[in-house]
């Protein structure tokens, strides 16, 4: 089947590439873009290691067809630092000890900014709400849920 | 204390301290003086926290290897056949298609295995389990590979299956290795428990069973094998033994070991799992890659992984227990049925008490003063999938069965679970089911009352005790508990760990050693030990990635040994290095060197602090002197010892103790369950960094959790029928509760500033904490895990029956 340019944004840039139908966006980013940040998993949408943020929404990027990037913009966490700095909700995952082994880390910080994006004092459950679609197998989610709440402490205050 | 407790706590002090002078004097320094460590103890952010949060850390599936072939692995369907005839022709013909092996191709030992090599790399004559491999395929491309897979053609014939312990056990039953089906029977006998049972009030007896689990960890498997010029092989991967690792792959080629390097790439979870699976993505990478003589990169896709790698042993655990009525324990018997599967992985004996098995039976007794136990262990191949390690290695499935009858029998005494547990108990002196006296670091009891305030358990307990549970719309709160102990270290005769530092002429320092960075935090908490060792600071350390070829043998990165067996090392070696850093500074101070202490880069006059150097001029004088500023060392722990006959000995140097409370409430029109609150206690020695420690624990829980109420690996007819993360379920954040945690400690005299293990503790009480909860809510008892709606409804049917 034959390839077709698709141009979007990622992480600000204007990017056209090359996609094959069935190519996943999740690949695209990382194979075509080097944007290794964006993991995967499991390759069926479950684990959510994949997340990447949309058009301003959370979407998992190894089941979104690449084709469905065209026109969208999107960011990944290569694109949360800004002039070297990072993100208030990356620095919070530093200091609050939510990251472990770092797999599902990406995609809980990009989650995290999607809520507060939305929701800038979200309570407990709406963070447990907001990151349940992203498995983690090391933290038992407290610190994750914790260092988005302080986020959004030092972001509203 | 009796004397004769007294007496045999002497033999054995005598025997346990096999300690360098210089190491057992910082130990016991620590104990007495209590020092302010400057970096020790200290709650820092990991030293790859910026790597990962921002994405930049490269798992190996973020590396590109261009001219690496792909790898694919063709797998039996059936779970026990003979292999009649294989034809690999038509794959051979496939244009990129490079190379196609089976059995006859390997150039070496065509098996491998952590403990046993009994797998085979690829079968040649028969299949085991539904998975096992039976060819393997290197293609220029994915598409092409898989394609190639589905041109091998392969006549098996089915051969009888077997699929429970209990029936692979009997005569009629087929025989799945040639060594037959029973690999090892392992027992603890102490006292006379006949004699025991005949004192007891009471005496209770049930059944537990525990199922196959996934690790589910959310790197999957991936290895790349790159043939080198000079007739050696580099196998990258996530792995948490890469010494195992390379054991395997020199055989499987014929090679001395010398020609392997095993690179440890940053692993995305292990949990146990990457002890073993790596060893299986390693030697057939390993395997196409001297074939071909190029690049092979060999990855599992989420549903390959289920299907072949390893997961936590599924046993049925019987257990009877005696105590006079006031709850005095007299006698334990148990009887372990503990499936291996189809392969031995990390389920047998390694001597003395290595292995999973070994390690199930030891535990059965619970941490608990018992004058009379026996326990008799079974380990069995079946046509499943294999057990390998799992957090806790054999030891949350005997923690379950312990601490349900025990919680139980506290029901029938009518006593407080919590008094049961704490009048039997151990305590500093007690003599386990091994007869090991504890002799040193037992909090147990300190982690029992701690969790108890914090979880304000009597207040709890006593809303339901006594009347019947009040429900609240259709819900009922039950409150439970569990205690548990766990080791540091495997238990081999000698889990010896090996580390070489090396100081430069600007006071910073390069750490070669072996142990892996799954997640746990072990690097950061080996870069605190050797930044306080040395007397530096934490930035000035770096851990280099663990790499045969550079590393000494430091053992696998398993067991909870990690952080006090290194850091137990990096202690060592670095008092060679201060030895000529001191020499060179008390030259240039002119105080003597043994007047001399180090702490964040400067070297002080411990008498008059304001006398001081920067140790890096110190550093630069020994280069300039040529004095030594390598440290190299090697650690062994106080040797293991467990009679294979009665299982009585010192079968682990040292243990972490841990109290759970948990809070449920349960749906009692769903029979949902939903687990609100816990609160925990953990006994572990030192906190070398209570940020990283606290990680552990709640993740532990996490962990727990899902085996208590969720994950089941559920197998029909040896095929997997839950395959994949959207059937085989782990905890979300929505099934997390709040975790209130304390970490106390206990000075363990082995342990670098004290510490002890904690990677395993945590998930070991969770599930029958969890069980107790549950039974205190709906007022009967399920036995089985997963406790999931359909249990819980069963077992309110039943009750009402009678």
């Amino acid at each position: 089947m034959a390839e077709k340019f698709i141009t979007f944004k990622a992480n600000g840039k204007e990017v056209t590439v090359a996609v094959k139908p069935g190519e996943m966006l999740a690949d695209v980013l990382r194979e075509k873009l080097g944007l290794t940040g964006t993991k995967i998993g499991c390759r069926e949408g479950e684990c959510g290691v994949c997340s990447v943020i949309m058009d301003g929404k959370l979407v998992l990027s190894c089941i979104i067809p690449a084709m469905k990037a065209h026109g969208t913009s999107i960011i990944t966490i290569e694109g949360l630092e800004k002039n070297g700095e990072l993100h208030t909700i990356q620095m919070k995952f530093v200091e609050k000890g939510a990251i472990q082994c770092g797999f599902c880390t990406p995609a809980m910080v990009l989650a995290g900014k999607v809520l507060l994006d939305e929701n800038p004092k979200p309570t407990r459950d709406e963070i447990k709400t907001a990151i349940s679609g992203i498995l983690c197998r090391c933290t038992g989610y407290q610190k994750i849920i914790e260092a988005i709440q302080s986020a959004s402490e030092e972001e509203t205050r | 204390m009796s004397e004769k407790t007294k007496e045999k706590m002497e033999t054995q002090v005598t025997y346990a301290i096999p300690e360098p002078e210089s190491f057992k004097k910082l130990a016991t320094e620590a104990k007495e003086v209590k020092i302010e460590y400057a970096i020790v103890g200290k709650p820092l952010p990991r030293i790859d926290a910026k790597d990962k949060v921002t994405g930049k850390l490269k798992f190996i599936a973020d590396i590109k290897y261009p001219d690496a072939l792909f790898g694919a692995v063709l797998r039996s369907p059936y779970p026990h056949a003979i292999i009649k005839k294989i034809d690999t022709s038509k794959a051979e013909a496939q244009p990129g298609v490079v190379a196609v092996v089976t059995a006859k191709d390997i150039p070496g030992r065509n098996s491998w295995g952590a403990i046993i090599p009994d797998q085979p790399v690829v079968c040649g004559d028969k299949v085991r389990y539904v998975g096992d491999a039976v060819a393997l395929v290197a293609a220029v491309d994915e598409k092409t590979a898989f394609k190639a897979l589905e041109l091998i053609e392969v006549e098996y014939e089915e051969l009888p299956a077997v699929f429970s312990p209990v029936d692979a056990l009997k005569s009629s039953a087929p025989k799945i290795h040639e060594t037959g089906n029973l690999i090892t029977t392992s027992r603890v006998i102490k006292g006379d428990v006949e004699k025991g049972f005949s004192e007891a009030d009471i005496i209770i007896e049930r059944t537990y069973t525990v199922p196959f689990l996934e690790h589910a960890y959310l790197e999957p498997d991936v290895a790349i094998a790159i043939p080198g010029d000079d007739g050696t092989i580099t196998v990258k991967g996530p792995m948490q033994a890469p010494f195992t690792v390379r054991r395997n792959v020199a055989p499987v080629l014929g090679l001395p070991i010398n020609r392997v390097r095993c690179i440890a790439t940053p692993l995305g979870g292990g949990f146990g799992g990457k002890e073993d699976s790596p060893i299986d993505t390693c030697v057939r990478a390993a395997v196409l890659a001297w074939k071909t003589g190029r690049p092979v990169r060999l990855e599992y896709s989420r549903e390959e992984i289920m299907v072949s790698t390893c997961k936590r042993h599924p046993m049925i655990l019987k257990v009877k227990i005696g105590a006079k009525k006031d709850g005095t324990f007299t006698a334990l018997e148990g009887e372990i049925y503990n499936e291996q599967g189809a392969y031995a992985s990390l389920g047998p004996v390694l001597p003395p008490a290595g292995g999973v098995h070994a390690h199930a039976v030891v535990m059965l007794a619970g941490p608990y003063e018992i004058p009379n136990v026996k326990v008799e262990g079974y380990l069995v191949y079946t046509n499943h999938p294999y057990g390998g390690a799992m957090r806790g290695f054999g030891a949350p499935q005997a923690n379950f069965a312990h601490e349900c009858l025990v919680d139980e029998l506290a029901d029938i005494l009518k006593m407080d679970p919590y008094e049961l547990r704490m009048k039997n108990a151990f305590k500093l002196g007690s003599i386990t089911a091994t007869g090991q006296v504890l002799d040193q670091s037992v909090g147990l009891r300190e982690t029992m009352e701690e969790t108890k305030k914090i979880f304000k358990w009597d207040e709890k307990r006593k809303s339901i005790d006594g009347a019947s549970n009040k429900t609240k719309g259709n819900k009922r709160k039950g409150y439970g508990m569990a205690i548990g102990w766990y080791r540091t270290s495997i238990g081999t005769s000698a889990d010896g760990c090996g580390v070489n530092l090396h100081l430069m002429e600007d006071g910073s320092v390069i750490v070669y050693q072996g142990l892996v960075e799954m997640g746990q935090g072990m690097h950061t908490g080996i870069a605190q030990i050797a930044a306080e060792a040395l007397g530096i600071k934490l930035e000035d350390v770096r851990i280099v990635t663990p790499d045969t070829d550079s590393a000494p043998e430091s053992g696998p990165t398993v067991g909870s040994r990690s952080l006090t067996l290194m850091g137990n090392a990096i202690i060592l070696a670095s008092q060679q290095i201060k030895e000529s850093l001191f020499l060179s500074a008390s030259e240039l101070l002119n105080i003597p060197p043994e007047n001399l202490v180090a702490k964040e880069r400067f070297i002080y006059d411990r008498n008059n602090p304001q006398i001081r150097i920067e140790v890096k001029e110190a550093a630069r004088r020994c280069m300039a002197l040529g004095r030594r500023l390598i440290g190299q060392s090697w650690y062994t722990p106080p040797k293991a010892t467990l009679d294979p006959q009665t299982g009585q000995g010192n079968p682990y140097f040292v243990y972490t103790y841990a109290t759970q409370m948990v809070e449920v409430e349960v749906d009692m029109g769903t029979y949902e369950v939903e687990v609100k609150k816990i609160a925990a206690a953990f006994d572990i020695g030192k906190g070398i960094n209570p940020l990283l420690l606290e990680g552990q624990i709640e993740g532990g829980i996490g962990m727990g959790l899902g085996y208590a109420i969720m994950e089941k690996v559920i197998i029909d007819k040896g095929m997997i029928k839950n395959l994949g993360l959207k059937d085989y379920l782990i905890p979300t954040a929505l099934d997390m509760p709040e975790i209130k945690s304390r970490i106390l400690e206990h000075h363990n005299i082995f342990g670098p500033f004290g510490a002890k293990g904690i990677g395993e503790m945590p998930n070991i009480p969770t599930p029958a904490a969890i069980a107790n909860a549950i039974a205190n809510a709906i007022g009967t008892r399920v036995y089985d895990l997963p406790i999931d709606s359909e249990s819980i409804w069963k077992a309110v049917q039943h009750k009402e029956k009678q």
